[in-house]
């Protein structure tokens, strides 16, 4: 093959050269090449080697679909060189070789096919005993490309777009379509997979040149059109609910929503099916006019073109004006159209063979490219004849028998296709609300036809959008059939290929449909024919019609695969795409920084774990601020917890409803612990409710339960109707915990509220001023000291903070975090939701049987309690302790409580309490084993088993003297 | 004033600070931004960010509220997810049925939250991050963090939307009160960091990042 002279339209740019290295050796080209097209033009044949049998190969159809011409590039696997753009400096090799694409050792594997059946790899693996040897070998042998584990993540966007009317597909028929909607003032997108617009309007020219600048014509005006959008290097890849669809470019996906979407998608190519027509320079006859228009490349020398439409004759026209011979047109069909093209073969004097086939290509000396085809008459339909054999010397074959259309997005947007005999195509029969199909896709082959059909979808798609009314287009029916029936040629030697992606040959089908694979999901799965990189683009059609005759049905009867999402491959870099993890920090996040906080999630927050100090261990780091709480006074960032109001006459009726416990009774300024259930009585959340007015409530819910309790209650109280309402305030007011003996002491410098204890008593609530700012105040114990948390609103949390810092630096006062705060309330037994509970722990399991108020009239989940109650525990929790001294491993959360060999249990908290001077833990243990003494067992990871002695809560100051006024 | 430590912050404050910003004089309201260095206008022209946290705001929600704004002389949005400008300046949001946000001069918003409160009307302290997005690729920006075609925003430019942007709910709406046209968001302040450093990094990507007052208006 070698570079044409320039020709009209070329995507090249000879005024450059760029150089690259396939295999190891320099080869040039221009930009606008494909590798493929670059690699053809520099006189190389052979592109790539196949799957299984590592036979040479090279372009097929210069369509996205050239599997066994892909390549590997640095890190990127599988590059597929036949639209792949050509850059500066590429170093290439092909994939699937061992040792070189023109010494593949593999390549000895074609002499042993005849044991590699169909099914071998599932066959293979009958055996038990060499299922490790087989399972070693197809890992050595299969897989294209190379993984590199080192590449670097690509970070790339991800993108959402919008449109009135989506194309897909800019040829002939989706340039009008467009237009067709633009005029009818829709906002329209059209995306291509290919470098340039125009699709087959490029290329399938025949040599016309009145075609040619008609069809320029209609992509500039397309082009120059203020309400069309055109996007090139971009592939549907898929069709998703609501005209969803991402579209895929090398760099970005965008997930385009479009009112209406007209896939104009096209036909692929068809090949035809005969001994060796897998050979280098046998190619779609689309995949010529490719590389000879788009590339300027000569596709061969000498061609035969073997045809059963008029797109084989107008493709043998393009080669005869590009210089190229044609030995002969070898026609499937005994009658040929009277078209245009048809005619002027005849005039320009190319031989036509009529009712003959190929029956098989023969292979070069080398066997790396073809010297001739054998032609032979055939009878119908296609059972070639022994007599008249005829070889014709070429170094080329165009296969241009037919196509298939390019309906997966259809397909997968729920169209009901159908087979239509008079086209011998699936076309569109029910197409979903907002969808259309126009062009070959949807069985109008003809330029002048696709034009008109492509206006129909245009303006029907419009209308659907809102904009203007559908025009009534009458599009004629084609006049000749472009797709035989039947392009199979059986051939006693094989080799003759169906599927290239997996080097399945005819035999095999028959085969698969003899052992009992006969519909086209089992002969698919068992074949694999379909599941190679092209999915079948250029095998599914001929295996349908081959599982169709040997089952003696009717294409329509034997249907196709299904089509899934993916269309195309797409790289796991747009897949994954830039990453949203949204993150909530409390308006402290960066005193806490300053101060060394180690940054824990706990749901969607971040909190400090612990406050790194130098030259200390991460455990002395909590046991010193768990000591600064219990002997002085700490603070902690408790702005995570759901802020939560409740406001109107119904207040406290909703509140009644809602929790376990009883708030009508509630005093003005005072708080009470709080449990909430759902409907099937188990223990879901907990915080503390404070009453700032008679129809006012202030609550607080558990971190992680900030979002959904808000959900939740706004929920109930939409069904209750009560006269109230919900407010959220979890982000808007800050909040600390200021705990330990001392901590008043540093809140009275602060504020004017009397700190007295009769005066602002535990479990009060109080508004007043701290520090300038206005506070609401609690006087609360999860730690089991003096404290207070303090509620100021979240632009005023940082001030609060550092004049908290500031009055407490006198005090020893260290911040402390949710470690200190774990370890402080499991020594006083405050449970912590969902650590110390689970989906199925109700409040009997856990101690909180004083908080239900059963007599209530109604809270949420009091019916399923009543039931729960009568019948017998089956678990509860208990406090535990590990013998005094003990040295060995501590158990983890979540370790086993084992009884007599059994289960028994699990460990919820555990930790070591320097105020007990042992390792304290809770866990929930089977009943018989809950009383206070008795020994109980934890296994470890290790298997070995860690005695433990049942013990009552709290382990640490049991009468709460140290939130009275007495200490 | 003493810059480091403003007795009021945005949500952002943090991010604001680690970027050198030159601050406005200190006031009754926290301290905005005016700029940061001498290619705001270069990024307000591509993507431009600008934190307007510190505008004073209030909310107020329940079913007498629509009432109760209105007796208090506000122009009240009669379509849910809709807003009206305020005559001095400023606006008030109907983010839904029966739930406003007012955002403006501090002695209306002050009015509100410390006026007593109606039957049906349910105070809500807004504490809100609250940005600026503007520039000629500021709906790549949007396209690249939220599924909502804000276009539709100029065609009605009353409606406002409520959506999740990068994984955070927000409310937004386009705005020409200031001489760039832009889009106005607001979101949960404990959730303005993240979104704050997410849309500045997408915007700097794209030309643009962070901008301060001077540059919008």
């Amino acid at each position: 093959m070698k570079r044409l002279p320039p020709v009209a339209g070329e995507w090249i740019d000879r005024t450059r050269e760029i150089s690259f290295v396939f295999e190891g050796k320099s080869y040039r080209g221009h930009p606008g090449d494909s590798i493929s097209s670059a690699l053809l033009a520099s006189g190389a044949s052979m592109l790539g080697r196949s799957f299984k049998y590592h036979r040479p190969r090279s372009v097929l159809s210069m369509a996205n679909h050239d599997i066994n011409a892909m390549v590997q590039w640095a890190e990127r696997p599988n590059v597929r060189a036949d639209v792949t753009p050509l850059t500066d400096g590429m170093a290439l090799t092909a994939v699937n070789t061992f040792g070189g694409l023109r010494a593949d050792k593999a390549s000895i594997l074609g002499a042993f096919s005849r044991f590699l059946p169909v099914g071998f790899y599932y066959k293979s693996f009958y055996s038990k005993k060499l299922f490790p040897l087989w399972e070693r070998m197809f890992r050595r042998l299969t897989g294209l490309g190379k993984v590199d584990f080192t590449a670097p993540h690509l970070c790339t966007a991800k993108c959402y777009g919008f449109c009135d009317v989506l194309v897909i597909g800019s040829g002939p028929s989706g340039l009008a379509a467009a237009l067709a909607a633009a005029d009818q003032g829709a906002d329209v997108v059209v995306v291509d997979e290919n470098a340039r617009a125009g699709g087959s309007g490029g290329y399938a020219r025949g040599a016309d040149e009145v075609l040619a600048a008609t069809h320029n014509d209609l992509l500039q005006r397309a082009e120059s059109h203020s309400l069309v959008r055109i996007m090139t290097s971009t592939c549907a890849a898929g069709y998703y609910t609501d005209h969803w669809i991402p579209l895929v470019t090398a760099d970005v996906m965008t997930k385009m929503r479009a009112r209406s979407v007209i896939v104009a998608s096209g036909a692929y190519e068809q090949p035809a099916v005969f001994r060796y027509n897998d050979l280098p320079g046998i190619m779609l006859a689309s995949a010529a006019q490719r590389l000879i228009y788009r590339y300027a490349v000569s596709p061969m020398r000498r061609a035969v073109v073997l045809a059963a439409n008029a797109d084989g004759y107008r493709a043998a026209l393009d080669l005869v004006a590009h210089g190229i011979e044609v030995a002969a047109v070898v026609d499937l069909r005994s009658v040929i159209g009277d078209g245009e093209a048809e005619t002027a073969v005849i005039h320009q004097g190319i031989r036509i063979v009529l009712n003959a086939c190929i029956t098989e290509a023969v292979p070069a000396s080398d066997g790396k490219g073809v010297a001739a085809a054998v032609v032979v008459p055939v009878t119908q339909p296609n059972e070639a004849i022994g007599l008249g054999r005829e070889q014709i010397p070429c170094d080329g074959i165009l296969m241009s028998v037919g196509w298939a259309p390019a309906g997966n997005l259809l397909y997968q947007a729920g169209t009901r296709m159908r087979y239509e005999k008079s086209l011998e195509q699936f076309v569109p029969d029910v197409l979903p609300a907002g969808v259309f199909a126009c062009g070959r896709v949807n069985g109008v082959h003809s330029y002048a036809a696709r034009l008109l059909d492509g206006q129909r979808a245009g303006s029907a798609a419009a209308a659907h959008a809102g904009f203007g009314i559908a025009m009534g287009v009458a599009v004629p029916n084609e006049t000749e059939c472009p797709t035989h029936s039947w392009p199979i040629i059986a051939h006693p030697k094989g080799k003759n290929f169906v599927d290239f992606d997996e080097d399945l040959q005819l035999k095999d089908f028959e085969n698969a449909v003899q052992e009992g694979f006969d519909n086209i999901e089992l002969m698919k799965r068992f074949s694999t024919v379909g599941m190679g990189p092209s999915q079948g683009k250029h095998s599914n059609m001929n295996a349908l019609r081959i599982l169709a005759r040997l089952v003696g049905k009717e294409p329509q009867q034997v249907g196709t695969t299904t089509a899934r999402p993916f269309f195309h491959p797409v790289p796991m870099s747009l897949l994954g795409g830039r990453g949203f993890t949204p993150e909530r920090r409390t308006p402290l996040h960066s005193r806490h920084d300053a101060l060394g906080a180690q940054w824990m999630p706990a749901g969607v927050w971040q909190r400090p774990e612990y406050y790194q100090v130098a030259d200390k261990s991460r455990s002395d780091c909590i046991q010193g601020e768990v000591a600064a709480v219990r002997n002085g006074v700490g603070i902690i960032d408790v702005g995570t917890l759901g802020k939560l109001e409740v406001i109107g006459p119904q207040a406290a009726e909703f509140l009644e409803r809602v929790y376990i416990s009883r708030y009508a009774n509630l005093k003005l300024g005072m708080t009470r612990y709080a449990v909430m259930c759902d409907e099937t009585g188990v223990v879901i959340d907990d915080g503390v409710v404070g009453r700032l007015a008679e129809d006012h409530f202030y609550f607080t819910t558990t971190t992680s339960g900030a979002a959904t309790i808000y959900r939740e209650l706004s929920r109930l109280n939409t069904l209750w109707q009560l006269d109230c309402g919900i407010v959220n305030h979890t982000g808007a007011f800050a909040a600390v915990n200021l705990a330990g003996p001392r901590s008043r002491e540093v809140l009275a410098g602060l504020t004017d509220a009397d700190l007295s204890a009769s005066a602002f008593p535990y479990l009060a609530l109080r508004e007043a001023s701290v520090a300038g700012i206005p506070a609401r105040l609690m006087r609360v114990g999860f730690v089991g000291e003096w404290g207070y948390e303090i509620h100021v609103p979240a632009n005023q949390g940082a001030a609060l903070w550092d004049a908290l810092m500031q009055a407490g630096g006198g005090h020893g006062m260290r911040p402390f975090g949710v470690e200190a705060q774990r370890l402080l309330r499991l020594e006083k037994g405050h449970i912590i939701i969902s650590q110390d509970t689970d989906g199925l722990t109700n409040p009997f399991d856990v101690g909180l049987d004083w908080a239900l108020k059963m007599d209530k009239p109604f809270f949420v989940g009091q019916r399923s309690l009543r039931v729960i109650a009568q019948q017998p525990r089956k678990q509860k929790l208990v406090g535990f302790v590990l013998e005094p001294g003990y040295a060995g491993t501590v158990p983890l959360e979540c370790h086993l409580v084992i009884h007599q060999g059994e289960m028994a249990g699990r460990v919820t908290s555990i930790a070591f309490s320097a105020a007990v001077g042992q390792t304290i833990g809770m866990a929930f243990v089977a009943p018989e084993l809950a009383e206070v003494g008795n020994a109980i067992s934890i296994r470890l990871s290790d298997g070995s088993q860690v005695p433990a002695t049942v013990t009552r809560t709290p382990f640490f100051d049991p009468d709460n003297l140290k939130q009275k006024e007495a200490v | 004033m003493n810059v480091n430590a403003p007795v009021l912050l945005s949500p952002v404050h943090a991010a604001l600070l680690a970027r050198n910003p030159v601050w406005s004089e200190a006031g009754v309201t926290p301290p905005a931004v005016l700029g940061f260095d001498g290619n705001d206008a270069q990024r307000a022209a591509a993507v431009g960010i600008a934190d307007l946290s510190h505008l004073p705001r209030a909310g107020a929600k329940g079913p007498g509220t629509a009432d109760w704004l209105a007796a208090m002389g506000l122009p009240v949005p009669l379509q849910p997810n809709s807003w009206n400008q305020l005559p001095d300046g400023g606006l008030i949001a109907r983010l839904g049925l029966t739930e406003f946000l007012v955002e403006g001069d501090a002695s209306i918003t002050d009015t509100l939250m410390q006026t007593d409160r109606a039957a049906g009307v349910y105070p809500v302290l807004r504490q809100d991050a609250s940005f600026a997005l503007c520039g000629a690729r500021v709906n790549e920006l949007l396209l690249q963090t939220c599924n909502v075609d804000f276009r539709t925003l100029d065609a009605e430019p009353s409606k406002l939307i409520l959506t999740s942007m990068a994984g955070v709910g927000v409310t937004i709406l386009y705005t020409r009160t200031f001489t760039h046209p832009c889009y106005r968001l607001w979101c949960d302040g404990t959730y303005g960091l993240y979104l704050w450093d997410t849309l500045v990094g997408i915007a700097e990507e794209l030309g643009g990042g962070c901008i301060g007052l001077n540059a919008l208006r």
